[in-house]
């Protein structure tokens, strides 16, 4: 019978599933399935942008979600490895190797949590995939979460087995929770996971020899602290070298995540998803939904600019690192989410883009200017101060404003502009 | 003192937790058969145990298990697979069964299943072997724990005050099993009274060592005789398995 035969004989593994279970039972690890499930799942959903669909914004908020659940993991492993040792009596003193109940326990802890990130994934991936998501998954960024995931469950198992003490669950989870969210994100140190993607702009797509860096690197890591406490307990050579090769890895990932520069995205074809009336507005294809508010929303501003050298019949979104504005007949604007009120940011943005003032005075409340701009986007014009152009009708109005554009480009406007 | 046929043998030991000795640094030998310890709760009767079982580090000394000295690793692998150890509070597995506790120290000692069955057999476990632990009866609870630090059959066992708590009925049927499970026992015990069925019994107190005298061994000895009735059964069955397993060393 070959050696792979005879490991996954049904009677054995019946017999390792009833020792794992009686593991898992013990650690009460069945019940942490759950809580790690829930926090996965709310950290993953906190990450995504709404009304985004789009695959990297999935893979981003769902790595993210590492951040929350690696401290969390982290602490249950070191809680898990300091009661360990009411088990030595019969895990050490046995025949079998001591690193077995070692691997048990972390391939029980890393399962364990891996379930929960997977919930988180789930949630995620079914949200994007259910509105049509743009682009393509991201399999080895999701592997990279799990990954960094289990690193964490190793550094707090390893922690609570070797430094069994309750104050090591708190350490443990207390040095998680800064390496995951209080150390710089800048430069390349910043790329080593978990990293925070955040929103990962449209117009960009994720670098995939970062993602795989990272997982390379997480697994390189988890290596290196395994099989050294493997070759530790049992003094062999194999695990020695395997732990070297591991090293070895982590250090090539380091530098290729160095190479990067700290930036994890790179700018992808532009594509867009239009709407040609009332007005040609073009946004991101995992923002088309937003279409039918953003043209209405659009529709008295590009109006009302009608006749000016700022008239546009195109709305475009921009990526962005490209400025909005109005230039050539087109308005641009940026948009990352649908939140609440987005297409009245994105009326606002162009406006904004109309004017410059000498003096930032000159746009604020109860000025000329300010009183023309919410005429402009539409918005209840305010009675101060009092000038005709509050009592006119929208005809003088377009007429006014036509004849002061220039005016109201530079924060002119003035009582004089209303007299005659 | 220590002779040559000590099965542990302690040089120079020293054990300290708190900030005071639990054992003064000393050299002793235990020598085989059934050795008691007996000491005031807080002794350090059970970090004594602990520590003899390779399972803490001595602050000071060395420990040699079947005349060897557990200094290297190998060395510690190889003696720890010869010795069992029963805790005093195994709680943790109270809501597994019978079969999966022991099962469970099975695995971890390379033994086949047939060698849960036989362990069960041999303590009599066989009727209440799908029973979760918390459904039992502490005796029969004691014998779980037994099975399961013993499946392997080992040459050396530790056993933890086993008959702590226990109704004297239950004191009755256990004794007996205590002095079998093994060719060396060590059991510890609060009171010497409690172990006058063992071959010897040393005194543990104010971080000291030392023989019980005769006089007391005598006066307690009749109080706890084995019922030749049981003896034979249990000895039987556990010589088989050592037995089979010299068998198995032989081959």
């Amino acid at each position: 019978m070959s050696e792979l035969a005879r490991l996954v004989r049904p009677a054995r593994v019946a017999r390792v599933a009833r020792v794992v279970r009686l593991d898992a039972r013990g650690g009460a690890l069945i019940a942490a399935v759950a809580l790690l499930a829930a926090d996965g799942a709310v950290a993953a959903w906190r990450g995504l942008e709404p009304g985004v669909a789009d695959w990297d914004g999935a893979v981003a908020a769902v790595e993210g979600s590492v951040r929350w659940l690696g401290p969390l993991g982290a602490g249950l492993a070191a809680w898990t490895g300091l009661r360990a040792q009411r088990l030595d009596y019969l895990r050490a003193l046995a025949a079998r190797s001591p690193a077995v109940a070692v691997l048990h326990d972390l391939s029980v802890l890393v399962a364990v949590c891996v379930l929960g990130y997977a919930a988180g994934a789930l949630v995620a991936c079914v949200r994007a995939f259910s509105v049509g998501g743009f682009g393509w998954i991201h399999p080895v960024g999701l592997t990279a979460g799990a990954a960094t995931l289990a690193l964490f469950v190793i550094v707090g198992y390893l922690s609570g087995r070797l430094w069994a003490h309750p104050a090591t669950v708190a350490a443990v989870v207390a040095g998680s929770a800064v390496w995951a969210s209080g150390r710089p994100r800048w430069g390349w140190a910043g790329l080593l996971p978990p990293v925070e993607l955040g929103r990962v702009d449209l117009f960009e797509g994720l670098k995939g020899e970062v993602l795989a860096g990272q997982m390379f690197w997480a697994f390189g890591a988890g290596g290196v602290l395994v099989l050294g406490y493997v070759a530790a307990v049992t003094r062999r050579r194999g695990p020695a070298a395997a732990a070297a090769v591991a090293l070895l890895v982590t250090a090539v990932c380091t530098l290729r995540l160095e190479a990067a520069g700290g930036v994890v995205t790179a700018p992808s074809a532009r594509e867009y998803s239009c709407r040609d009336w009332p007005v040609t507005v073009c946004v991101h294809p995992a923002l088309k939904g937003a279409l039918p508010v953003l043209g209405a929303a659009v529709a008295p501003l590009a109006t009302r600019l009608a006749g000016t050298p700022a008239a546009f019949g195109r709305v475009e979104q921009r990526s962005a690192r490209e400025p909005a504005g109005v230039s050539g007949g087109t308005a641009a604007f940026h948009l990352t989410g649908l939140k609440d009120g987005f297409a009245r940011r994105a009326v606002r943005e162009i406006e904004a883009g109309l004017w410059r003032c000498p003096e930032p005075g000159l746009a604020g409340p109860g000025s000329y200017q300010a009183q023309v701009s919410a005429w402009l986007r539409d918005e209840p014009v305010p009675a101060a101060p009092a000038v005709p152009f509050t009592r006119w009708d929208e005809q003088r109005r377009r007429a006014w404003f036509t004849a002061h554009y220039p005016a109201y480009r530079v924060c002119g406007l003035g009582p004089a502009s209303y007299a005659g | 003192m220590i002779v040559e046929s000590s099965a542990i043998v302690a040089k120079g030991l020293g054990i300290r937790r708190g900030g005071r000795w639990l054992l003064r640094p000393a050299s002793f030998g235990i020598p085989g058969g059934v050795i008691g310890i007996a000491g005031p709760a807080g002794s350090g009767k059970s970090v004594l145990l602990a520590t003899l079982a390779t399972l803490r580090r001595p602050q000071t000394g060395t420990v040699e298990l079947f005349g060897e000295p557990v200094t290297t690793r190998t060395a510690l692998r190889r003696a720890r697979a010869r010795i069992g150890f029963l805790p005093s509070d195994a709680r943790w597995a109270s809501g597994s069964t019978v079969t999966d506790f022991v099962s469970y120290a099975a695995y971890y000692q390379r033994r086949p299943s047939s060698s849960v069955r036989r362990v069960l057999d041999g303590l009599d476990l066989a009727d209440v072997a799908s029973w979760q632990l918390n459904e039992l009866p502490a005796d029969l609870r004691v014998r779980a724990g037994l099975a399961a630090a013993c499946v392997h059959a080992p040459d050396l066992a530790f056993l933890d005050a086993p008959l702590s708590g226990l109704p004297a009925h239950a004191v009755r049927d256990l004794v007996p099993l205590l002095g079998t499970v093994a060719p060396t026992v060590v059991v510890t015990a609060e009171s010497a009274a409690d172990l006058g069925w063992c071959d010897r019994v040393y005194l543990m107190d104010a971080g000291r060592l030392a023989l019980a005298d005769r006089v007391t061994a005598r006066l307690v000895r009749p109080v706890f005789r084995p019922p030749q009735r049981t003896m034979p059964h249990i000895a039987a069955a556990w010589s088989r398995a050592h037995r089979s397993r010299g068998a198995l060393a032989h081959a």
